[in-house]
């Protein structure tokens, strides 16, 4: 069985006593504890701000459980690209962001990107099915 | 200053997967960390109504809040449904965590959400933002 494991470790230090801690999880598919099993992986550079689909439901089981990891690697801390499914926003990821996500793939939730300016932004990103 | 780290690791493919990334969480546009924070929540959920897990602020919309939550079931089976503003986010089952920036594009952008089981689930959550609206008494 393919074995993924995804981990964060946050240190919150924001008050006065911080602290930090770790997670892993092994990814699964829906229901039971077979690995997920397939993987795409892909960088692609934007040079426009038009909303463009980022990852399709297409060819993807509905009800999955499927992860989805975004990075923005730009480094520059006023550039983001607005991250939604279908036509809800879901945040904006700013030069150097990640964000770590379930996705269920269900009909038309799409995952959509949007830069905010159109001059040479790269988004990273690694769909878990 | 608050920092998230992401470390995957996969065999799917023949050459494996392993990297980490980590990032310091500034506010919206700047260089400047986010100062405030939930602290890590904790509920276990008795029931499987659809419940508004944070909620958006007027302090918020259009800002760089990141928003942690895990499903801490060991029962494979047992999942909650991550929806923000009725959009369906995803499922994460027994032992998934997601993280995520939360804008709140408006007021309805709260994150919602439903346990799949009324038997103890529990879910621990955590935001760490620039602002909230307090909610008067």
């Amino acid at each position: 069985m393919a074995i993924t494991t995804a981990t964060i470790n946050i240190l919150n230090d924001v008050t006065g006593t911080g602290f930090s801690f770790s997670d892993t999880s092994t990814l699964f598919k829906a229901g039971n504890e077979t690995g997920l099993d397939t993987v795409i992986s892909a960088a692609k550079t934007f040079t426009s701000t038009s909303a463009v689909d980022l990852v399709a439901v297409t060819g993807f089981t509905a009800s999955a459980a499927n992860k989805v990891y975004i990075a923005n690697t730009g480094t520059d801390s006023t550039e983001y690209f607005t991250i939604g499914i279908e036509s809800e926003e879901v945040g904006r990821l700013y030069g150097g962001d990640w964000m770590f996500i379930p996705w269920d793939a269900d009909t038309d939730d799409d995952i959509t990107i949007t830069p905010s300016v159109a001059t040479a932004m790269t988004a990273e990103y690694i769909v878990f099915s | 200053m608050a920092t998230a780290t992401i470390t995957l690791s996969s065999d799917i493919q023949s050459d494996n997967l392993a990297f980490t990334k980590d990032k310091i969480l500034y506010k919206a546009g700047t260089e400047q960390p986010l100062d405030q924070t939930t602290g890590l929540n904790k509920i276990i959920f008795t029931a499987t109504t659809n419940i508004v897990l944070l909620d958006s602020s007027a302090a918020g919309v259009g800002k760089a809040a990141k928003v942690y939550i895990a499903n801490k079931s060991t029962d494979a089976s047992e999942y909650v449904v991550i929806t923000i503003n009725a959009q369906v986010v995803g499922r994460l089952y027994a032992g998934d965590w997601m993280f995520i920036p939360w804008s709140q594009s408006d007021a309805a952008g709260n994150i919602e959400l439903a346990p799949s089981v009324a038997t103890a689930l529990p879910v621990e959550y955590m935001t760490i933002h620039e602002g909230l609206t307090p909610v008067s008494a």
